[in-house]
């Protein structure tokens, strides 16, 4: 696949100098199988920028047949609109289309605090503080009424789930509603913020002394708190092989799944910098 | 009138439903209630048996006991080359028995069902912009397998029940899931033997009128169904097994603290001291709960994929999730058919064109079109 890019485009692809397709999904060929062919495996990386292509893990619910419509379903969607790479911590914009707003159109931006769901359920939610008021928006990535989601920021930060910043400083939650689009100097890795973020005093909407967080500044509470967090705390979940097998998709399955659909995923990542190149070109 | 006169006439007034079963039961008129009774509950299906666990005494048994047969492997490859060279040369459909008589279909018409498996849920989108939840089941490789007229079917030992009060109407036997015949035994691959198909693992019957009529071999698709049609599915809920008075027949139970001994999700009381003195059959305990046989009547059908044999329906059915359900025409009135459905079934054109693959309800949303604007 890449090669055959490189034959086609190789000019355009020299004076570009962080070009995504060089350094990051850098698809590896396997050594041929018995026919003689080359079978394209799918970066590892894929499994953190397209999360929602992973069923649920659950073995009762599961069954191959429903995932693949599924999927082609995700692809159909994908094609139409561009769902970015994003993570937990990234500030987002997403336009959708509302019959109440004056415009028809409502834009929201927002730091994204959480993800999950799978398939055509994956939702994430934005937070931003608006006139000192903190609102939350759940979106659902697949649903037709989102005209458009940008990522303004593309980063991840300390933790996986962000939802302490509900019982931060709301300076830490606030983000310019025209905020513009922040360019990468380095396109190849995501860089990771290790903000601090400072609480508010307590009381707080969860003990956030039991939950090991990383991102967020010593939280001085009376030794009690910790005490009654070690008594809590289940420390042998880290050791519980089982625990960990059944939460997540093993690496065979997940290999097959992003081989099937990542030549879909890059033709459309393809066309879709083609366009803007155009569109750039045209506008010199 | 006396008190012996009014009570010889409240117990022989009955109740008559078609199809259910006749019990004694007392006059139910509002004022005799606060006389005679403290309580009603419905108690017709409390002496029914919902589920056994075992088939009924007139099939054959269908399981081969797995014997560690200790074959070479040389052997187990030619038994494999019978099975595949017994089964090879039948074609599904045979030539001389498909000469359907082209009948009618009027509104009347019962056509056939199908057997599918429910494969999960997926949520769409229709063109408002309203989220819907739909049930994907996937229609496995049904055929005909026998169709047994009704005159014949009213002397069997379920149609004579089901046709007691009414004029009897024809049954198909439908088959779906093809399997090795090694696990099956000899008598049941013998009902598959006239067919000449894999025997199948599942079975089941469908009410069909005369006119609605499938030679057997005839297969079955998703294409049996139309888009925008009502459907009703039937199948077995989820088995929650033995569960509490809570969530068996949400009961409040009782207080989580003040002081509560050991009384957070029981029943509480069973009965009054008084009339009757006993428990009343049908009073509501611990028990089995699921399991149990179940319709979901009136589902509309979204989305049909020809390629796949998948049909998308809105709603849920009953069962969980990679269970056997069945599918067939609703009869609910006013959402029957107006127009002929493909009738008896669909049978993909001569002239080789594919049919479209994926077909959609106008109401719905189609992943690949452009983002809807309000």
């Amino acid at each position: 696949m890449r090669q055959l890019f490189a034959n086609r485009t190789s000019s355009i692809l020299l004076q570009e100098k962080c070009d995504e397709a060089d350094e990051k999904s850098v698809s590896k060929q396997k050594p041929g199988d018995e026919s003689g062919n080359t079978v394209v495996v799918a970066p590892p990386e894929f499994r953190f920028m397209y999360p929602e292509f992973l069923p649920d893990p659950a073995m009762e619910r599961r069954n191959r047949l429903k995932e693949k419509l599924e999927r082609i379903d995700m692809l159909q969607r994908r094609s139409v609109v561009e769902i970015p790479e994003f993570y937990t911590g990234s500030v987002m914009a997403v336009t959708v289309a509302d019959a109440n707003s004056p415009n028809k159109f409502a834009r929201f931006v927002g730091i994204c605090i959480q993800r999950g769901g799978s398939g055509l359920r994956a939702w994430f939610i934005l937070r931003n503080v608006v006139d000192k008021q903190g609102v939350e928006i759940l979106y659902e990535m697949y649903c037709p009424l989102i005209q458009k989601i940008e990522v303004l920021r593309l980063e991840r930060r300390l933790d996986e789930s962000l939802l302490y910043l509900r019982d931060a400083l709301p300076e830490y939650s606030t983000f310019p509603l025209d905020m513009e689009p922040e360019r990468r100097l380095n396109n190849s890795v995501v860089p990771i913020n290790p903000l601090k973020v400072k609480l508010r005093p307590r009381p707080w909407l969860e003990r956030w002394e039991r939950q090991n967080l990383q991102g967020v500044e010593d939280l001085n509470l009376p030794q009690r708190f910790y005490d009654k967090a070690e008594k809590v705390a289940k420390p042998w979940e880290k050791y519980d092989l089982m625990l960990q097998y059944r939460k997540t998709i093993p690496a065979e399955e997940q290999e097959k799944i992003f081989s099937d659909v990542h030549s879909q995923l890059q033709q459309q990542e393809f066309k879709r910098k083609m366009r803007r190149r155009r569109g750039t070109d045209n506008e010199q | 009138m006396s008190t012996l006169g009014l009570l010889r006439t409240l117990f022989n007034s009955k109740i008559v439903t078609p199809n259910a079963i006749q019990l004694q039961s007392l006059n139910r008129s509002p004022f005799l209630v606060g006389l005679f009774f403290n309580h009603e509950q419905v108690r017709t299906m409390s002496r029914v048996k919902r589920r056994t666990t075992h088939p009924p005494y007139w099939h054959v048994l269908k399981n081969n006991q797995r014997q560690d047969e200790k074959i070479s492997s040389d052997n187990l490859r030619f038994v494999r080359e019978v099975i595949q060279d017994k089964y090879k040369n039948k074609s599904p459909i045979k030539g001389s028995d498909l000469d359907i008589e082209k009948k009618e279909w009027d509104p009347k018409t019962k056509r056939s069902g199908v057997i599918a498996r429910n494969i999960g849920v997926q949520h769409m989108w229709e063109k408002d912009g309203k989220k819907v939840v739909c049930t994907v089941l996937h229609v496995l490789d049904n055929h005909v397998i026998r169709y047994v007229p009704p005159e014949e079917y009213a002397k069997s030992i379920i149609g004579a029940k089901v046709f007691r009060n009414r004029k009897p109407l024809g049954c198909l036997v439908v088959g779906a899931e093809a399997a090795n015949p090694d696990r099956f035994t000899r008598q049941y691959c013998s009902l598959f033997n006239e067919v000449g198909l894999l025997p199948k693992k599942r079975l089941a019957r469908f009410i069909v009128t005369p006119n609605a009529v499938l030679p057997p071999c005839t297969p079955l698709t998703a294409g049996h169904f139309v888009v925008g049609q009502a459907v009703d599915v039937y199948g077995k809920t989820i088995d929650y097994g033995f569960q509490g008075v809570v969530k068996r027949w949400g009961f409040k139970g009782g207080p989580a603290s003040h002081g509560a001994t050991k009384f957070h999700r029981r029943g509480g009381t069973i009965g009054t001291g008084r009339d009757k003195a006993r428990v009343w059959p049908g009073q509501k305990m611990p028990g089995h709960m699921g399991s149990e046989r179940r319709f979901c009547r009136g589902l509309k059908i979204v989305r049909i994929n020809m390629k796949y044999n998948v049909i998308y329906v809105k709603g849920t059915v009953p069962g969980p999730t990679n269970s056997i359900v069945q599918i067939f025409d609703t009869l609910l009135p006013r959402r029957k058919f107006t127009e002929a459905p493909p009738h008896p079934t669909y049978f993909p054109p001569e002239d080789g064109t594919l049919p479209q693959e994926d077909i959609w309800d106008s109401n719905m949303h189609v992943f690949g079109s452009p983002s809807i604007s309000v």
